[in-house]
Formats: structure tokens, sequence, C-alpha cells
């Protein structure tokens, strides 16, 4: 395989073909505080400074996005079987069998969020702007990290949900919503604001959408509700816990 | 020399004749001066490797490879000097490339996390201390009722992989494969500690947890040192040391659980 490369004249960056390691290996480039202020300007978003224009445009990187969802993924499973041991905490004969079988229906979840959605973003922006010139277009690469670095706001929300009371959990899942949608929406409203009215708001209705499904989901799957009233009923076989909540 | 002197004289008169003497003649003529043939035969001739004439029989029929020299006998210097006395054979370690000092010295950079580490030490790959390692770590692990080496190897080899991609997409001289699993491996000693702790002590309760903790800081603390020294990757500190951690919280689960 013929590996062609050539240097820009203006930049110091090289280009290589997509299926090659050097391709890659310009996406890691990345050093220790370039990767703390991306996670502070996610989680801190401000009017008038657009995520990527401001940390992004030049260097996009993939190691962000790549173990921010590692990370998320090991705190939903583990968070999700803490709050399942808690709840139940107080039941007598109850064993504790960690779910395994959770991290990888975690990791389906956010590694598709993080991946396709940008994925058929791109394809979506790319589309627009062949009928609508925009002054503003992202590549694939840069909307794959704001994707992911807006996902970092979730590690510490996913921690407060084994708390099982219901007011700190909604609390922290609005805060978090709040913070990482508006994140999103002020990255993209450049993208799409030349475009029909409401060809926008619908993309943009869209982003929030998929942002909410994929909190509350979460949420609902794998942390379980505590019980208001639980009646412990205790069987004939040993080990075995019946509940039944009271009416 | 008769069929050299037919040669001569025979020349000019027949193509057909010049021919067969040359067939003839050939292995004969070419331990006699090479440059005084004509042009056709010095092809076949000049790879035959004049440098060892004393092999090659006269009036023998080219039964070698065209175009390709021959491969000529020259003594290995290593036989020569190595066969003559058994006092002059290297020590065995040596032989093996098993370097106690190395050893020692590698454990030391691992034992100190606050000292700075010398980027030459990793030159060498020494997979003899990463297997011992594991092996004790197995052991202790066996002291505690869990026979679980295959998770232990598993792991290793899957943490070692990924780390060996990630630190060749990150920096920029490349590493080799031995030289992660070298490093990985010698930075398992701490987590052999949290094992045998947890021989004697549960590590279940709050104490464990913060143990752990500190253990798989130290774990990697000291593998990230040892890489970005050996591969010269300024302020990548902390983005090498959290996929070391994580690998060692594995490790970790495996001690506690």
């Amino acid at each position: 395989m013929i590996l062609f490369s050539f240097k820009l004249l203006s930049g110091k960056k090289k280009s290589a073909p997509f299926w090659t390691f050097e391709y890659y290996q310009t996406f890691f480039d990345v050093e220790t505080h370039q990767i703390k202020d991306r996670i502070v300007g996610s989680v801190l978003p401000w009017r008038g400074k657009n995520f990527i224009h401001l940390y992004i445009r030049k260097n996009p990187d993939l190691y962000g996005p790549f173990w921010i969802c590692a990370t998320l993924v090991f705190a939903i499973a583990i968070s999700g079987n803490i709050s399942n041991f808690l709840v139940h905490l107080g039941g007598p004969k109850f064993r504790y069998v960690p779910e395994f079988r959770k991290v990888t229906m975690a990791a389906t979840a956010i590694y598709s969020y993080a991946w396709l959605v940008p994925l058929a973003l791109w394809g979506l922006l790319l589309w627009r702007n062949n009928k609508v010139m925009s002054l503003v277009s992202y590549s694939f690469m840069e909307i794959v990290c704001v994707y992911g670095y807006s996902l970092s706001i979730y590690i510490p929300a996913v921690v407060l949900w084994i708390i099982p009371y219901e007011q700190v959990r909604w609390c922290s899942i609005v805060v978090a919503l709040c913070l990482s949608g508006s994140v999103l929406v002020l990255t993209f409203w450049p993208a799409v604001k030349d475009d029909h009215p409401r060809v926008s708001i619908a993309i943009i209705a869209a982003i929030v959408a998929l942002n909410v499904l994929l909190a509350v989901g979460c949420q609902a799957y794998f942390f379980s509700k505590p019980e208001p009233d639980l009646q412990v009923v205790s069987s004939s076989a040993p080990g075995e816990m019946k509940a039944i909540p009271s009416t | 020399m008769s069929g050299f002197d037919n040669f001569n004289t025979d020349f000019y008169q027949s193509s057909y004749s010049v021919d067969d003497q040359a067939q003839s003649g050939y292995g004969y003529g070419n331990t006699e001066d090479p440059y005084n043939k004509p042009y056709g035969q010095y092809d076949y001739s000049q790879p035959m490797g004049y440098s060892a004439p004393g092999m090659m029989q006269p009036q023998q029929p080219y039964t070698g490879q065209i175009f390709q020299p021959t491969q000529t006998f020259t003594p290995s210097p290593s036989q020569s000097m190595y066969s003559s006395s058994f006092d002059d054979e290297p020590p065995l370690l040596e032989e093996l490339g098993i370097n106690f000092d190395h050893i020692w010295q590698k454990t030391l950079t691992v034992l100190h996390p606050m000292k700075a580490a010398d980027g030459s030490i990793m030159n060498e790959t020494d997979l003899a201390g990463p297997m011992v390692f594991c092996l004790a770590f197995g052991a202790t692990l066996l002291l505690t009722g869990k026979i679980q080496f295959g998770y232990v190897y598993g792991i290793s080899a899957i943490g070692c992989l990924g780390m060996y991609c990630l630190l060749n997409l990150m920096s920029m001289t490349g590493v080799s494969f031995g030289c992660v699993a070298s490093v990985l491996g010698y930075c398992l000693l701490p987590m052999i500690l949290l094992s045998s702790f947890g021989v004697l002590f549960s590590l279940q309760g709050m104490m464990g947890i913060i143990i752990s903790a500190a253990i798989i800081g130290w774990c990697s603390f000291s593998a990230s040192k040892i890489f970005i020294s050996a591969l010269a990757m300024d302020g990548q500190q902390l983005l090498v040391a959290y996929p070391c951690a994580l690998l060692y919280g594995v490790f970790a689960l495996i001690s506690v659980f």
C-alpha cells in the first residue's frame, strides 16, 4: 500500500489517507492541560463562546471522546450496581449479585450515542450545506469531539444517582441536561441558523431530544427506583426474597 | 592446459567448436585468468566466485545457479573463538539476557514513585521480571482461595495490547510490544502488596477501598512516569496514567472481590 502524504504550505500538519495508522496519530497530539480546558469548557457553557471555535478548531482529538465515553460506561455500570445494592440493603436474605450485562448494555448505548448521532448530524449538515450556503461548517471529527466532551458532565451526575432519593436524582438530571444541552445548542446554532427556520428548529429540537432520551433512559434502565413501601415476605425456600408493595 | 591451447588455435575456424570447448573447458578456464575470456563466456563464469578456486574441480560442467554467487565458506568468528576453549564462553546469564542489576534498578524505580526515572533503562525488553510478578500475584490470590490465574493472564494480555495501541498513537517514536509488557509487568509489584494484604484482612470495607485506591494510584503513577521518560512525551503524564489506572483498577477488582 503506497502511503501518500504531503505537507500543507501553511500548517504543520501532514495529511495521510484515512486507512493508515498515521492519520489517527494526528488526533492524539494533545496535552493534559488542553484536555482539562476542553472538559471545563464543555461543562460551563457561556453565551457567545462557541466550544468548537474556542477549543477545538485547530486540533480535534480522539483521546477525550473515547476515554470520556469509557469512563461513563464504567461509571454507569458501577453506580447502577451500587444503587441496586443500597436499595435492597435492609432486606433480609438478599444476596447481591453483580450484573455484568449492564456494562455491555451501557457501552452499546453510550458509544452509539457518541458516534452514530454525530455521523447522522454531519451527514445532515452536509446535505443542508449543499442547499443553503452556510458560513459555518464542521468536520466529522469536530462534531464527535463536541458530543464526546458534552458527555463529561454526566459522569458526576451518574455518581450522584447512587443516592436513593428522588429529589437528588431529579435535581442532578435536570442540571446535567441543561448544561450539556446548552453546550450542544450553542455550538450548532451558528451552523443551522442560516437555514429555513423550520428546518433549523427541527434540527436543534432533535439534538436536545436525543440528549434527554439518553439521560432519562440510562437512569430508568440502570438504576432501580427506590420503592416507597416494601413489604418483604420470606418464602419457604432459603435465599429467596419476595417483595409485595403495600397498597 | 591442452584444452586451452586448442581453444586458442581453433577460435576462428568454427563457432561450433568454440562453443564445445567453452562447455568442456568451463571450470578449468575459470581457474586461469578470467579476464582473458571472450565476452560470451564471461557472463557465465564471473559469478562463479573465483575467491575460492580451490573448491572447484576442473573439467566439471557448470551445475550451479546462473547469476547467483556461490556460498563460500567463511568460519563465523564466534564459532572459532568459542569452540576453542571452555573458559572463553560467556556466562550463562549473559547469554540468556538476564541482567540482575537492571532488574533490581527497574524494581527500585517502581518502588520510589517520586524519584525521576531514567529513560534508558527500558531499552532492553526484559520479560523475566514481569512473569515472576504475575505468578506472584496469582499465588497471593491463591492464598485467599481464588484460583484466577486465567483472569490475570487474560487481562494482562488485553491491557498490554490496548496500551500498545494507545502509546503508538500518542508518542512521536513508536514502542515495541515487549517494552509495554515489560513496564506494565514491573508496575504490577504494588498490586502484589495489595493482594497479600488481602490474605490477612478483608478488603471489602472502607479501609480496603482507601488502600486499593492508593495502590492503584501508585501503580499507574509509576507506569506513566516510566513511559513518559522512555518515550519523551511531555505534558501527557496524566493522559497516560488514566488508562493505566483503569487497567490496574481491574486487577484491584480481582483482588478485592
